[in-house]
């Protein structure tokens, strides 16, 4: 659906987006992630034929976009970050006005508003001005007027900025709704947000292609080690001895509870070392009441991932 | 075709939506009142009439032009930008010259409105006055003179549309689009009827807005002006066109 190779995007001042590659193949539901200013919506936009590149191509549905951009926009779906609407106007006025632009026509430009609006919640607001909506509700004008002409292709660029929480919950229901019958590229910082949605990540940092792998492939990867939490009843002298004692395995951090229980977390070559944790923990005699593996948070990977990648310039 | 109609649709509408608009019409037509009120004096006075008429389309109003327009034209691009909403206009499969081409045109339907009340006051003028030596002796000045001024308002929008391309502060392009259209017209102006040298004079005679505007008012259609108001508003809006493409950010 959408195969990028080597993309550059140059300003006088900076290099924005460094030799980047990557495909999208029809169906799925690629995340975009990277820090602020890492170039996310500058692809974006190049994806979309909005900013010319400096080098590279950029097809879609099989169609070259820098030279021929119409038909690639026929197919795009498209919701710019900040979700640019005309205060002034009404939604129904919006959307016709927009499906006009995109070329639906007649009798199926009002079945298909119809449509967009029920599916975006928006059936109780088309009377309404614009300006007078709340964040919520025009974030989702903005989503119905990229679904309207019905695109292969649909590309949101941080679509929950700015939304409440029940409002981000709904918004992620519909684009997984939306998965069923579009290919689409989301495009955030939110990571619970790629966490509950996306198929594959792709991390951008710098203008580089950082990571491209499913969430759990990042994790393994990234964590070779696994890393274990443990609570005894023990002396901590004691407890740093013994384990530091065992191949293969660090503490990292240990601190006193209350009532004589210590907390450890300790690094281990594997998580299959709980087993060997609870053996000490029974012929020491220690009283053991947790023992669990650390989950990787999407936070964590990403958070690895892009430092260091930056820390490398 | 029907995203030319849309898009010019939207433009008309958004135009006579914003307060601006209001503030506009309602200056432009106190002055024109004003000028009407004033013409009627001269002829009053026993004033001819075809030098009278200059007054409708020249004096006052002409130069009222200068500011009024680039103040319907200001917020065309720079307000786009402003919202962000350029860049989902571009990113729909309309090109750059549509877009061009519909912003003008609805401006043009606006200072084509703004003229309506003039147009009302030559027909009263014509069936009211109780003299015949007050009335128009045949349409033609005027209809020139209307000529006229479609011809100096469309280059004058498209000068200030290419002002609002060039940024995403409506009052910069107004004030750059007025500052170009004072330089343009006062100087052209001041060289066609100030100049000592006769060449110079001319040169003044065949490029000043104020020298066409009373030309067409005394019913002068000159091939030569109409082919330059044309050509010279065909090519800001083509240079306009190329802002849109290239600027991006």
């Amino acid at each position: 659906m959408i195969k990028v190779s080597g993309v550059t995007k140059r300003y006088p001042a900076r290099l924005a987006v460094d030799d980047i590659s990557f495909e999208v193949s029809r169906g799925e539901i690629l995340g975009f992630l990277g820090p602020n200013g890492a170039g996310k919506t500058t692809t974006m936009r190049m994806l979309t034929g909005y900013l010319p590149m400096s080098s590279g191509t950029i097809e879609v549905a099989g169609y070259d976009v820098a030279t021929q951009p119409q038909e690639v926009r026929r197919r795009i779906g498209y919701l710019p970050e900040n979700c640019p609407l005309y205060p002034e106007m009404r939604v129904d006025e919006y959307l016709r006005f927009r499906a006009d632009l995109k070329g639906v026509k007649g009798s199926a430009r009002k079945a298909k508003i119809n449509e967009v609006k029920e599916q975006c919640g928006l059936t109780e607001v088309g009377r309404r001005i614009i300006g007078q909506l709340s964040k919520g509700y025009r974030q989702r004008v903005g989503l119905a007027d990229s679904l309207v002409h019905d695109p292969e292709l649909l590309i949101l660029d941080e679509p929950t900025v700015g939304l409440d929480p029940y409002q981000i919950r709904q918004v992620r229901e519909l684009i997984k709704q939306l998965s069923e019958k579009h290919t689409i590229l989301l495009c955030t910082h939110i990571l619970p947000e790629v966490e509950a949605i996306c198929e594959r990540i792709l991390i951008i940092n710098e203008g580089k292609i950082v990571a491209a792998d499913t969430e759990a492939n990042l994790h393994r990867k990234l964590h070779a080690c696994a890393v274990i939490e443990m609570e005894v009843k023990a002396g901590q002298e004691e407890v740093r001895a013994k384990i530091d004692a065992v191949e293969g395995m660090d503490i990292r951090n240990c601190s006193e509870l209350d009532q004589g229980w210590i907390w450890v977390e300790i690094e281990a070559d594997s998580s299959e070392m709980r087993v060997e944790l609870f053996n000490l923990a029974v012929t020491e005699g220690w009283p053991l009441r947790e023992l669990s593996e650390q989950e990787h948070s999407l936070e964590d990977t990403f958070v690895q991932i892009t430092r260091n990648t930056g820390g490398a310039q | 075709m029907r995203t030319f109609l849309s898009l010019f649709k939207k433009e008309v509408q958004t135009c006579f939506l914003s307060p601006i608009a209001f503030v506009v019409l309602f200056f432009f037509w106190v002055l024109s009142g004003l000028n009407f009120w004033w013409l009627l004096v001269q002829l009053a006075d026993g004033e001819p009439l075809t030098r009278a008429t200059q007054q409708i389309f020249g004096g006052l109003i002409g130069f009222s032009l200068l500011v009024i327009v680039p103040l319907i034209t200001m917020r065309l691009f720079a307000e786009e930008r402003k919202l962000g909403t350029l860049e989902s206009l571009l990113t729909t499969p309309l090109t750059s010259l549509e877009l061009v081409l519909a912003k003008f045109a609805g401006s043009l339907v606006f200072y084509a409105v703004l003229w309506l009340p003039v147009v009302a006051y030559t027909v009263i003028q014509q069936n009211l006055s109780p003299v015949e030596a007050m009335q128009f002796p045949d349409f033609g000045a005027l209809r020139a003179g209307f000529l006229g001024v479609m011809l100096v308002g469309g280059l004058y929008i498209s000068i200030g549309l290419l002002m609002s391309s060039l940024t995403s502060n409506q009052i910069v392009a107004a004030i750059s689009g007025f500052a170009l259209l004072a330089v343009l017209f006062f100087s052209m102006m001041f060289l066609a009827y100030t100049s000592p040298d006769p060449l110079l004079r001319a040169a003044g005679q065949y490029f000043s807005s104020y020298a066409h505007l009373l030309d067409f008012s005394r019913g002068i259609v000159n091939g030569w002006s109409v082919v330059l108001y044309l050509s010279t508003t065909a090519w800001v809006l083509f240079a306009s066109v190329r802002v849109v493409e290239s600027k991006r950010t």
